[in-house]
């Protein structure tokens, strides 16, 4: 790829910024500009409940110059948001002006979900943790608020409710499904959590959703619930999941199906523009599914190989399962990965516990394949089981050492000794 | 490619006694020595594992500082970055504890530190020559050298044994 080439980028979080970086690795002379929609420069997004907290100032959060994110020569506009795409042309409208590009990244990530008939949902004191200016406005309300309902028992909002918890806030989180983190177990494979959620001082009502915002002249004062109940409160956080940000990009001709349709590659149905992170739809490699996920670690995994790809290194992404989540809640850690939801699924699942520990490990109906795993206070080695579910490796030789818990990598390579060294880069 | 050094296992030496681990142990803790490393709090933690294998191979296991580590990719904080050297090095101060690189990391190796909620690998020592791993090897299945050393070795071995057999 010759000097000239220029990319374009934009959003500047995780997807984009993995690519840029990418880029400038594979074709260090190549021009890379990022127009990003904040007024920030690029930050490590599932830093900011520390700015609730009160525990880290912005300078702690970005980006630029850690972690992988180390090069040079990437052209970062802030407030600059995507406003059309030309494919014709190959120009894109950001910041009121238009650019022209050879390679485009679509990385405008995901925007806060909320329900279209949340009443009074813009009051002052109504927050969704999106932005870090989001988290900034929550730490400012956290001087004189004191007491917080949380709508939605989702990552993000536990999140929040910890560092809100730091600040002294009183906290309620108001659950629709029958329990906590619905999206990412089962009912009876949170319950570990949940005590040590009580056990924070939180409380939980689950089974119900929040119907309306009550205000007055400082903002919100309650939230009624769907029973009729209301609850007094003077910060309301909106955790009901994210949706893509794609609607720039009506008219433009680029397939759309939820999020943008890419192929395995990251490239749209027009040529020379990829997509990549929250707004596109990568594949579940155990299904084979159309998968959307709202995940850093997805977008920056997805970013670097639409990088790699705007830079003429071919490579093809392997795809992702929509739930990817490792994070400790007060002292327990916990990793929640691929099918976990196993319903009426006739997966064969295998359940244990023992005091401050749970862990599920769900196979195919065949029992041949694994394809997903909970792992609750003991979480170690669980990227063997990734590398498992991801590559769907044949399992009969390691099923039991799964089920014991005893699994490790040497359990992983060729049986010859001879080729058995563990040192070999990579 | 520079002679980049990277510590390799040879299973079939390894009979698992352990010296690697206590070396490791050791080297990792605030006293530097056995007898400190053992009253320490919290206690210091090895970061290479014997592992058994039926029907009787023992594994020498720890980070491989992998080129383009999915650790540092995956990590929410930055808090993990591969040097120049190709070692791969997590933040202590920037680590949060939120195990994303143990949950990607394909070779476990990644451990979670519970009492400071952070997370600890392979360093490759910084400061010495030779990792403490490598130096207490008494069975020579700890080896710390670039690729080509190492495959040269291996190479070496094989013509030897190879001749021994003809001579046979």
């Amino acid at each position: 790829m010759s000097a000239t080439t220029r990319h374009v980028i934009v959003g500047g979080s995780a997807a984009g910024m993995a690519a840029a970086q990418a880029i400038a690795e594979t074709d260090p002379g190549a021009s890379i500009t990022v127009f990003s929609d904040e007024k920030v420069r690029p930050y490590f997004r599932p830093m900011i409940p520390y700015v609730i907290s009160g525990t880290k100032q912005l300078d702690e959060l970005l980006l630029e110059g850690r972690g992988p994110y180390r090069a040079g020569g990437i052209d970062v506009r802030l407030d600059s948001p995507v406003e059309a795409v030309d494919t014709a042309h190959r120009t894109v409208r950001a910041g009121g002006e238009s650019h022209p590009y050879d390679r485009l990244l679509l990385a405008t990530g995901s925007r806060a979900r909320v329900p279209r008939d949340l009443a009074g949902a813009g009051a002052e004191g109504v927050y969704t943790l999106r932005y870090y200016s989001d988290a900034q406005g929550m730490a400012a309300r956290c001087t004189t608020a004191k007491r917080a309902v949380m709508a939605g028992g989702g990552l993000l909002n536990l999140k929040a409710t910890f560092a809100l918890r730091e600040r002294g806030v009183d906290v309620t989180l108001v659950v629709s499904s029958p329990a906590i983190l619905s999206q990412l177990m089962e009912p009876e494979d949170s319950a570990l959590l949940r005590e040590a959620i009580l056990a924070a001082g939180v409380k939980i009502v689950a089974g119900t959703s929040v119907k309306g915002v009550l205000s007055g002249k400082d903002g919100v004062t309650g939230v009624a619930l769907d029973g009729g109940k209301e609850l007094p409160c003077d910060l309301v956080c909106i955790g009901k999941g994210v949706e893509p940000i794609v609607d720039y990009l009506v008219g433009s001709g680029i397939a759309l199906e939820r999020g943008i349709v890419v192929d395995r590659h990251c490239e749209t149905s027009a040529p020379g523009v990829f997509a990549a992170g929250d707004v596109g739809v990568t594949h579940n490699p155990i299904t084979g599914e159309p998968v959307v996920t709202g995940l850093w670690t997805n977008a920056a995994e997805m970013g670097r190989c639409a990088g790699r790809n705007m830079a003429g290194a071919r490579t093809a992404y392997s795809g992702t399962f929509g739930i990817l989540n490792a994070t400790q809640i007060g002292t327990l850690p916990f990793v929640s990965m691929g099918i976990v939801h196993t319903g009426a699924g006739g997966y064969e699942t295998h359940v244990a516990s023992a005091p401050g520990q749970y862990r599920k490990v769900v196979f195919s109906p065949d029992g041949a394949r694994l394809v997903g795993a909970i792992f609750i206070g003991s979480i170690e080695r669980a990227g063997l089981y990734r590398y498992i579910i991801r590559e769907s490796r044949p399992i009969a030789k390691i099923k039991d050492k799964m089920l014991s818990h005893t699994l490790h990598y040497g359990d992983l390579m060729p049986s010859s000794p001879r080729h058995a060294s563990t040192g070999t880069g990579g | 490619m520079n002679a980049r050094k990277e510590i390799f296992a040879k299973p079939e030496r390894c009979t698992a006694c352990m010296s690697c681990v206590i070396a490791c142990g050791v080297e990792h803790s605030k006293g530097k020595s056995l007898f400190a490393a053992c009253t320490e709090k919290p206690a210091p933690r090895s970061r290479i594992y014997i592992e058994w294998t039926a029907p009787e191979r023992k594994t020498p296991i720890l980070c491989r500082h992998c080129e383009d580590a999915p650790c540092m990719h995956a990590c929410i904080v930055g808090a993990i970055t591969q040097g120049d050297d190709g070692v791969v090095t997590t933040d202590n101060d920037r680590c949060i504890g939120c195990w994303t690189c143990v949950m990607v990391c394909p070779y476990g190796v990644i451990g979670r530190h519970a009492e400071l909620k952070k997370s600890y690998r392979c360093d490759r020592c910084p400061g010495r020559e030779v990792p403490a791993c490598v130096s207490s090897c008494p069975t020579g299945a700890l080896v710390f050298g670039s690729v080509e050393e190492f495959s040269k070795g291996s190479r070496r071995n094989a013509a030897e044994e190879f001749a021994k057999g003809e001579r046979k």
